[in-house]
């Protein structure tokens, strides 16, 4: 974890001394909403209120990358990506397979020698690391529920809400006898 | 049946009758005496009576078990998958069956035939050392219906426990043939006892062969759970050398024990030849089981330096590995040394309890006891303890009852 | 498939070991050197600081297996607090082939989360362990177990390092092993992840081959330093696992063993199988020997008598 605030620190440093103008126009290119519903068969679609995280972010490479054409925000990122090259798209599922670990996916990104991000994350994985991540040391919500709700079907799912077993006397029982 | 011997009652030693007319099988069965008195014999033992008391809790448990499954009598432990059937059962009653290769090896191969009164005796407690094995296998195997599976249906050949299996298979009837003559002369079968002395070498070569894999095979079993053992009875270089030794000193030692107790509470069923041998004899074994139990105190401690466990000694499992070792080992062999030189046999006799408990300890600390020393200490289910007594019980009904009939502790007398 | 020569090695010697059945004869009686794994198969790289402990993995394990209901929700952060025997944690069981478990480090800012499954070892100690050949180890990867075959011995219990294997002692018709399958029957042999990697949120599980994501591994490590411990659990650990961690926390502080070494589990029986060959051709000409020659004197009285 210490890590990470590290990597915030940087980002402040790295955003003061190199993107003052590009930060004014922020809020005017992102769309106000988006729905993100890649897990529909579990959860209802996730409004995610693009506006006002622009208010939050120090920069839109928080998100981003360098996608939008700043520098990127991870160490890691400038030692090739230094003046941040823009992508013909931002939109994350552009870049994050929604469909990860499939045998196409695998064959993509496995079977190329040339390619260098190898552990691009997915899209569920994409969203999940970097909402989580920067909702755990901002302090925003952390609970599966609090940003998406489950419907029925998540609830069978999980075995939770009507489809919850019903409570036993000898609950407790670890397994290792 | 020691009193009724005083009262003038002579025990059946060949097939005919005082009479001239032969035994019946039937006759045979009830030890020449009517039903009645024979019954009236089983009454008044106050043995029968525990034995009595320990079916009526054991068996309806032990019915249970494969009504309801291993979870009802055991506490179904994945950390613990063997638990007192196989700690108790297999792992301890094998080595202290091993009394069978070994008189056969020193009557047959060696020639010792100065030790013949005490060969069939020997014989016997393998072979029913074994069988009981297997029937506590049976109680601790979750589909004990598919025991021959390693043998004909799917063979994993690699494993240590598929030598086990085929070895004490092939054991079993190997001292099955070895018994043979016993129950031939019983039931006036001359040509199978016949058959078997031309091939008594052969089997006898056998049992060594299969003992010495066996037995050591039950050790190197445990080789498979390095981490789990306790590094102090954990050696993955000689850990089926111990558990081979032990057996040698376990099998003479359970001899001893089994010929104290018969000449103690059967001595109406030995004959004179026996009797006046068996102080002489015990002596003879109480050689042998020295000679072993040295040999095993020895790479146990090389087991220890071999990997270098010696700061162990120190820690509480080191105590517990000095108590084994003190009162296991290290005794027994002080008093088999002292009773051979002062040729006092009470001694060695005193000293083969010792022995047997000390090789019980040995396998029960290696199968359960510091078994998975790092996690917890597994408490047996008491119906699982229920299950080992009733079914250890039944294996002493059998012995008494063969005992009883068959010319083990006698010589069997021939028709002229 | 050379590599394979040394156990197909240790399968002839015992089935010479079973000589009286003349069982299975050796085809390569070459001994060769460790078996490294499938050179194809796949594996799982799972970075323990990125789980968050919301035990979807453990839904989709339930659901892709027909595992029964479970004693308390998927959503259920109780379980972590639930202690078996000793203390210890929750472990795979016959209900459950996946759980995660929850580990409070002194010093780190958040709980770490670890989740336990079969580790399909390159040479899994359960598979050399049966006596019935039900353990596979399949070229994709997996370790797969047949029921069918299995007699109830539970040496693979005792014979697993990572204390995988289950058991269903309450069956008492048909009781069987219990683990992960990687899930190699509905997906796996397919091409496609195991279900838990797929419904991971936080993508804690990277499916690929193993030799990719060992790289993957040590660039991680050397991307973020100071990030995770620089070590691959599983790497080499019994012979190398198909599941693999990293961390941040040093894997004995969070219920690793470390102490495993680096031999499959077979290594340390091998010095017991090769006795095996021995005694089966040594004993019998040496002990007709010491016959022979304990009974020379009755042998010579006999000739004597005999002339």
């Amino acid at each position: 974890m210490g890590g990470r605030k590290k990597t915030l620190m940087g980002m402040a440093a790295l955003m003061l001394l190199t993107a003052p103008t590009g930060a004014q126009s922020w809020a005017a290119d992102g769309p106000g909403t988006v729905e993100l519903g890649s897990l529909a068969n579990h959860y209802s679609a996730v409004t995610f209120d693009h506006a006002m995280h622009v208010g939050v972010a120090t920069s839109c490479a928080d998100c981003h990358h360098h996608t939008t054409g700043l520098a990127p925000t991870d160490p890691n990122c400038v030692r090739c990506h230094k003046a941040g090259a823009q992508a013909q798209s931002v939109s994350c599922k552009d870049c994050h397979s929604d469909k990860r670990f499939s045998p196409e996916d695998l064959e993509k990104t496995g079977g190329n020698p040339q390619l260098y991000h190898k552990g691009k994350l997915g899209l569920k994985g994409a969203y999940h690391q970097k909402c989580l991540g920067c909702h755990t040391t901002m302090g925003g919500p952390t609970g599966c529920q609090d940003c998406h709700a489950r419907n029925d079907q998540g609830d069978a799912f999980f075995h939770s809400g009507k489809y919850a077993p019903a409570p036993k006397a000898s609950g407790g029982h670890g397994g290792g006898h | 049946m020691n009193s009724l011997q005083s009262q003038g009652f002579a025990p059946i030693v060949s097939h005919l009758k005082k009479d001239g007319s032969e035994w019946t099988v039937k006759e045979k069965l009830l030890l020449g005496l009517s039903p009645k008195e024979y019954w009236a014999v089983q009454l008044r033992n106050p043995f029968n009576w525990v034995l009595w008391v320990i079916y009526a809790v054991g068996l309806p448990i032990l019915v249970g078990r494969f009504i309801y499954g291993l979870g009802w009598v055991t506490h179904s432990s994945y950390d613990y998958p063997w638990g007192l059937f196989l700690g108790w059962g297999l792992f301890t009653m094998v080595p202290l069956s091993a009394s069978g290769f070994m008189m056969g090896t020193t009557v047959e191969l060696f020639g010792r035939k100065d030790f013949k009164p005490l060969e069939r005796l020997g014989l016997l407690n393998g072979l029913l050392g074994y069988l009981f094995a297997v029937m506590f296998l049976q109680v601790d195997l979750g589909q004990p219906w598919r025991l021959i599976y390693p043998m004909f249906v799917s063979l994993g050949p690699a494993a240590v426990l598929f030598l086990v299996a085929w070895h004490v298979a092939t054991y079993l009837s190997c001292q099955v043939a070895e018994l043979v003559p016993a129950f031939a002369e019983w039931m006036n079968f001359p040509k199978a006892k016949q058959f078997i002395k031309k091939i008594v070498l052969g089997l006898t070569v056998a049992g060594i062969i299969l003992s010495t894999l066996h037995q050591g095979a039950l050790g190197a079993l445990f080789t498979y759970a390095p981490g789990k053992v306790h590094p102090l009875w954990y050696s993955s270089s000689f850990q089926w050398f111990q558990f081979f030794v032990s057996a040698v000193f376990a099998g003479l030692s359970m001899l001893i024990v089994v010929s104290t107790l018969s000449k103690w509470f059967m001595r109406w069923r030995c004959d004179e030849t026996y009797l006046n041998n068996l102080s002489k004899l015990t002596l003879g074994l109480a050689k042998g089981a020295s000679l072993a139990l040295i040999t095993y105190l020895v790479i146990r401690i090389i087991g220890i330096a071999h990997d270098n466990d010696w700061q162990y000694l120190a820690t509480g499992w080191g105590a517990w590995f000095m108590f084994e070792m003190v009162v296991g080992v290290i005794l027994p062999l002080i008093f088999y040394t002292m009773a051979v030189r002062n040729s006092n046999a009470s001694l060695a006799r005193f000293s083969a309890f010792l022995a047997v408990f000390g090789l019980a300890l040995n396998r029960l600390n290696t199968a359960l006891i510091t078994f998975n020393w790092q996690l917890y200490q597994e408490i047996p289910h008491w119906r699982e303890v229920v299950i080992v007594v009733t079914v250890y019980a039944t294996y002493i009904v059998v012995y008494r009852a063969i005992l009883a009939r068959m010319p083990i502790l006698y010589t069997w007398k021939e028709n002229k | 498939m050379k590599k394979l020569h040394r156990r197909s090695f240790l399968k002839g010697g015992l089935a010479g070991g079973a000589a009286i059945a003349a069982v299975g004869t050796s085809k390569h009686a070459e001994a060769a050197g460790s078996f490294g794994g499938y050179p194809d198969s796949m594996g799982v790289l799972v970075d323990l600081t990125k789980c968050v402990g919301c035990r979807t993995c453990e839904a989709a394990c339930n659901k892709e297996q027909g595992l029964p209901a479970p004693d308390k929700s998927f959503d259920d952060p109780s379980v972590f607090e639930e202690k078996r025997e000793g203390g210890l944690p929750r472990r795979t069981t016959e209900k459950a082939y996946t759980v995660v478990q929850k580990y409070d480090v002194p010093g780190r800012e958040h709980p770490l989360f670890r989740k336990v499954q079969c580790n399909h070892c390159n040479e899994p100690a359960c598979l050399t362990s049966c006596f019935v050949n039900a353990y596979k180890k399949t070229p994709e990867g997996a370790v797969m177990y047949d029921h069918t075959v299995c007699v109830g011995c539970r040496t693979c219990m005792v014979a697993c390092p990572f204390y995988i294997p289950a058991y269903s002692y309450s069956s008492a018709i048909n009781p069987v092993v219990k683990k992960c399958i990687m899930c190699y029957d509905t997906r796996l042999k397919f091409g496609k992840p195991p279900a838990c990697v797929e419904a991971c949120p936080q993508e804690v599980m990277t499916f690929g081959k193993r030799k990719d994501l060992l790289k993957m591994a040590h660039q991680r490590i050397s991307d973020k330093p100071g990030a995770y411990v620089d070590h691959v659990y599983g790497e080499t650990e019994v012979g190398g696992t198909a599941w693999m961690y990293l961390s941040d926390v040093p894997f004995d502080k969070i219920g690793y063993d470390t102490h495993l070494g680096d031999q499959p589990i077979i290594s340390y029986v091998k010095e017991f199988l090769t006795i095996v060959p021995m005694v089966l051709t040594i004993w019998p000409a040496l002990f007709t020997g010491f016959h022979l020659l304990s009974n020379r004197k009755e042998a010579l009285k006999n000739e004597d008598t005999k002339s």
